[in-house]
């Protein structure tokens, strides 16, 4: 494949691989040393369970849908658009109407859900690619505008999917969105417990990875986040391109609502709250930078598992949840910084 | 031929009605309600709205400043929370004359560790503030226990008595520190060079180095401005309530923000004000107030506020992209070339 | 001569009216009397307004409760009996007109479907007294109930019905409506001891006693189960940090079984807020933890947190563990019908609204009303789960 975006002198403006290796690399450095803290506390006693394949299995399956949800916002940070605030709103609508959609039948329900997650990214598409909008606060005030839609339409109330779907198969099937165990699906045994948002969140960091390294969209996105006016000068339709990255961050919201509401057996408003933060907060931690156009989805993974691997070595050491905030702080604000400094040494300053 | 009259009456009246939207939009829902909310216009409803707002027109006055210079804190909801649970939870020991200029140093603290990490560390103030904020709610939960703290001594309720007192229609004594406080700010970001420079740094920051200001001592100014205020809506709202809660400034992050950015304050620095800001959450407290009168729920009040922002941003972003479009462009050329019978474009 | 007549006329005029007054007052207050709202039902076909029967013991307040270890029942002394050995202030005398007519504004604490069911109950009892019913939410925002309660004393209702958004936040809002001389009612959470002398009355679930009669059901089931066990470790999922449900749903059950069931001991407590998701994280690293001397769980929320629960649990691989949860929502039934959640408690929302202004209105009544009035408790298990459907919300 040709390299087409070159700096006059020849160098590739995608980061060397070398680069990438390193940025890929640093993120998933630093969980092995998660890893590497966990087996000690674990060796010394103060800890135990760390070291299995269950707990392992569990740290990813409880990241699973924050996963799914960071890659799609990772194109909006790559795009150089810092992040999309309409998520938690989205993801509570398209779960509320997947339900109320069930009457229909399953897959109705689901298309229809997705459709609705597309409007949403169509308008922030439109509103931030083509009319140049605050990302940060477009999507602010689309995610006030959604969430009085779903109470104004819902009335406060929440609904279940049992009661509505039209026969107790459709509200099973959308039970096990979340509950499918896909080994067992495909004839393995129930021992190992791969359910179907980890080989959602998997397929989705494969194929955005791809997308962003591999594609022509992917090389126009990262140009587009690197300078928005040097992109359009060297006739890169930055509208589109901009506009793309806030519709597939709108669609894995969707995906991510589906999921959650298949989880919580219930369509609500409060769905998806605080989903906005914490998948920026992993996606930084991946290694991407706000100002746009560094990092990858694997990098991201990475980040996600991160954030898994914390929480999970917090627990079992048993610090209350709502202590374990001032750790997670720490270590966000350090990670960060410590990536800010590298680049800056390497040369690559951003800000 | 004579070159056209650029400034017609239309290019005169839009950008003094896009100046000054914050102020008419004030006006056209203030005259709403007053024709048609039941109750709302009399000297104890105004009083209600004026201590409504007293909390989160505090902390916009700071918030505004740091968005002036460029920046964002996120951080200021949980700093309105540290700053009541200090206040309060220090008072039996100390009284509040140590109590209450304690949370306010600590929320300035916060602001000075934000403004290092901004402009020393070079990380990105959405990221550093999205930090301080996560550390400040474990700090609280930490110090607390999950426990809301209450006082019910005499002195508490004096004090909280006497901070919601009505000393004339539409100001009690903590109506008055805010006001007072947005007045002060007001003249010095107006009238003062010190106020001024916060402009320049948020517009544009290389100007403002070859203009000999500092840039990184204004923008840790500003955050620690903003830790200040907002430390003093929390505490002087807190001892109103004569207690502090864990979730006491969970709501006004996001509220401040939305008011700040309707008042007209960029996101990309360099414009706004701090009475604009004061304004727009008065206008936001006038419409929430006269939604609760009609009898609506809350769906109705975050519908028409996120419909308010939306616009907003939809017209100031549509405004730039119309600018954008004729930048560069020679309108009596343009004019030429349409008089010659060629088509624009 | 003219201003004598003139006089003689408002004053002729002034004894007709209150003359006429006290007679429609008298008419009015008979009409209040005949009003039945016994026979109203809730959406769940349980009666709408049931008092609790149990007689609440008061044992004499210790020296300094909060002096005792946590799970020493009276340490919660003055949450738990918040409101019995008050000293009423400033109460405004009943009218004793009758309640057809008046007025009455409801503040609740916050949008949840729980709310949307417990206003519903409230409006079925005020409809049948006719009273003007205005029903007010503050959105779980402190200063936005602080403008409502202000916004109710403007509008001089005849009685402000009022669930505080926090207990230690209450005495403030009590006090403001007493001083402007507005009978006050307060109801659901149970606010600090101090609130309760400037209310008539509270009336609510009994929180503490509800999850001390759960906390011995599950008690029994984890002995039943783990019969030769010397000791049982159990782990207490919270509610969020605040209300009285926090203290109530952990420390309620713990101090219960300090007495009740010694050799259930706790390994662990967290409030994880009420995400499924985060629920089942840390339920699931609690499982890892302590693998399998965790033998019961006790969720101070049988809908999210249960659910989330249970996933941990289904991962795990584990079906010996007794869950308990405190609520009453469709989730919670549906997981005790299943029988995976072992016993949930029976709260019912509209009933709680209902027999707030229930007591509202007998105090216009000229009804005496007890200072603390408790909704019933009642212990939902998979035997008599089915007489509780359909769930309230």
């Amino acid at each position: 494949m040709e390299d087409k975006l070159k700096t006059t002198d020849g160098r590739s403006l995608r980061s060397g691989s070398f680069m990438r290796f390193m940025i890929v690399v640093g993120i998933y450095f630093a969980a092995a040393l998660f890893i590497l803290l966990g087996a000690v506390l674990q060796a010394t006693g103060v800890i135990r369970g760390f070291l299995s394949v269950q707990n392992f299995i569990n740290i990813i399956d409880t990241v699973s849908m924050l996963g799914i949800v960071a890659v799609g916002m990772a194109f909006v940070t790559y795009s150089g658009n810092m992040a999309d605030m309409s998520v938690p709103t989205t993801m509570a609508l398209t779960g509320i109407v997947a339900v109320q959609m069930l009457q229909y039948g399953f897959w109705p329900a689901i298309g229809i859900a997705i459709v609705t997650g597309l409007i949403i990214g169509m308008i922030n598409a439109i509103v931030i690619g083509r009319f140049r909008a605050n990302p940060i606060i477009w999507t602010l005030a689309v995610n006030y505008v959604t969430m009085g839609v779903i109470r104004l339409v819902w009335v406060n109330k929440q609904i279940y999917p049992d009661t509505v779907a039209s026969t107790a198969g459709v509200s099973q099937s959308f039970d096990s969105i979340y509950r499918l165990n896909v080994v067992q699906h495909i004839g393995g045994n129930d021992l190992l417990n791969i359910r179907l948002p980890m080989l959602m969140m998997l397929i989705l960091v494969v194929i955005g990875q791809f997308v962003l390294s591999r594609t022509s969209f992917g090389g126009q996105l990262k140009m587009t986040g690197a300078s928005f006016r040097a992109a359009k000068f060297t006739g890169v339709h930055v509208e589109s391109v901009i506009g793309l990255a806030f519709v597939v961050c709108a669609f894995t919201a969707t995906l991510g609502g589906l999921a959650v509401t298949s989880l919580s057996r219930v369509g609500a408003w409060y769905n998806g709250a605080g989903y906005d933060f914490r998948a920026v907060t992993a996606v930084v931690i991946g290694g991407m930078t706000l100002a746009g156009g560094r990092g990858s989805i694997v990098g991201v993974l990475g980040g996600v598992l991160i954030i898994g691997l914390i929480n999970n070595i917090m627990t079992l050491l048993g610090i209350p949840t709502l202590s374990q905030d001032i750790i997670r702080g720490a270590i966000f604000i350090i990670v960060v910084g410590i990536n800010a400094k590298s680049l800056r040494s390497l040369g690559r300053d951003d800000t | 031929m004579t070159t056209p009259n650029l400034k017609s009456n239309r290019s005169q009246v839009l950008p003094w009605i896009d100046r000054n939207r914050i102020f008419l939009l004030f006006f056209v829902i203030l005259a709403f309600m007053t024709a048609f909310a039941p109750r709302f216009f009399n000297p104890f409803n105004l009083t209600t709205i004026m201590s409504t707002t007293a909390m989160n027109a505090c902390v916009a006055i700071g918030f505004s400043i740091v968005m002036i210079s460029g920046q964002l804190d996120l951080s200021i909801g949980t700093v309105i929370t540290l700053a009541g649970i200090i206040g309060l939870g220090l008072q039996p020991r100390f009284g509040y004359a140590v109590s209450v200029p304690v949370a306010i140093v600590a929320g300035c603290l916060v602001g000075l560790v934000n403004g290092l990490l901004v402009t020393k560390a070079k990380i990105n103030s959405f990221i550093v503030t999205l930090g301080t904020m996560t550390i400040l709610q474990g700090v609280v939960y930490q110090s607390t226990g999950g426990n809301s703290i209450a006082l019910s001594t005499p002195v508490a309720f004096s004090t909280a008595d006497f901070l919601g007192k009505k000393l004339m229609p539409l100001v009690t004594p903590r109506i008055l520190v805010t006001l007072a406080l947005v007045a002060v700010f007001e003249l010095v970001m107006r009238k003062t060079r010190f106020g001024r420079n916060f402009y320049m740094v948020g517009g544009n920051r290389n100007t403002a180095w070859l203009a000999g200001i500092g840039s990184d001592a204004y923008i840790i100014g500003a955050f620690m401005l903003s830790g200040l205020t907002a430390a003093v809506g929390g505490v002087f709202f807190a001892m109103e309530s004569a207690a502090a809660t864990q979730n006491l400034g969970t709501n006004s992050l996001m509220y401040v923000m939305s008011a700040t950015i309707i008042g007209g304050t960029a996101m990309s620095g360099g414009k706004g004000g701090v009475f604009r800001s004061f304004v727009a959450i008065l206008t936001l407290e006038i419409l929430y107030d006269g939604v609760i009168l009609f009898g609506l729920g809350n769906e109705v009040k975050i519908f028409l506020a996120g419909l308010i922002l939306a616009l907003v941003v939809l017209y100031e972003a549509y405004a730039v992209y119309k600018h954008d479009k004729v930048v560069g462009q020679r309108p009596y050329l343009l004019k030429e070339l349409a008089e010659a019978g060629v088509k624009k474009g | 001569m003219k201003r004598l007549l003139l006089l003689f006329a408002v004053l002729a005029l002034v004894a007709g009216t209150t003359f006429g007054q006290s007679a429609a007052a008298k008419k009015n207050l008979e009409d209040s009397l005949k009003v039945d709202v016994s026979v109203l039902k809730a959406a769940d076909n349980q009666p709408l307004i049931v008092l609790s029967t149990e007689k609440k013991v008061i044992p004499a307040r210790p020296a300094n409760p909060e002096a005792l270890p946590e799970t020493d029942p009276l340490h919660w002394y003055d949450m738990e009996y918040a409101g019995w050995n008050t000293k009423k202030v400033n109460q405004p005398k009943s009218p004793g007109d009758g309640a057809i007519g008046k007025k009455i504004i409801f503040i609740v604490h916050g949008d949840h479907p729980w709310t949307t069911a417990c206003i519903l109950g409230a409006k079925k009892v005020a409809d049948a007294y006719k009273i003007q019913f205005k029903a007010l939410s503050p959105n779980w925002d402190l200063a936005v109930q602080n403008q409502m309660i202000d916004q109710a004393i403007n509008e001089r209702p005849d009685a402000i019905l009022l669930i505080p958004l926090d207990a230690k936040t209450a005495p403030q809002q009590a006090r403001k409506i007493n001083e402007a001389g507005i009978p006050l009612f307060l109801f659901n959470t149970l606010p600090s001891a101090e609130a309760m002398n400037y209310c008539i009355a509270w009336t609510g679930p009994d929180d503490f006693g509800q999850q001390r009669k759960l906390a011995r059901v599950w008690a029994d089931e984890m002995k039943k189960r783990n019969a030769d066990a010397k000791s049982i470790g159990v782990a207490y999922v919270q509610h969020a940090p605040g209300g009285s449900p926090y203290y109530a749903r952990c420390w309620g059950p713990m101090s219960e079984l300090s007495g009740y069931a010694p050799s259930v001991n706790t390994l662990i407590k967290d409030a994880p807020g009420f995400d499924a998701d985060k629920a089942s994280q840390v339920v699931g690293d609690w499982l890892t933890r302590f693998g399998p001397d965790l033998k019961g769980i006790f969720a101070a929320d049988d809908s999210a947190q249960a659910i989330g629960i249970f996933e941990a649990l289904k991962k795990a691989g584990r079906n010996d563990v007794v869950v308990v949860a405190a609520g009453n929502s469709r989730q919670g039934m549906d997981l005790v019908k299943q029988g995976k959640l072992f016993a949930i408690t029976y709260q019912t929302a509209e009933g709680d609204g209902a027999l707030a202004v229930k007591t509202a209105s007998d105090w216009f009544n000229g009804k005496p009303v007890p200072p603390v009035s408790y909704i019933p408790q009642k212990i939902i298990t998979k035997a008599n789960v089915d007489q509780f459907y359909p769930a309230q919300w």
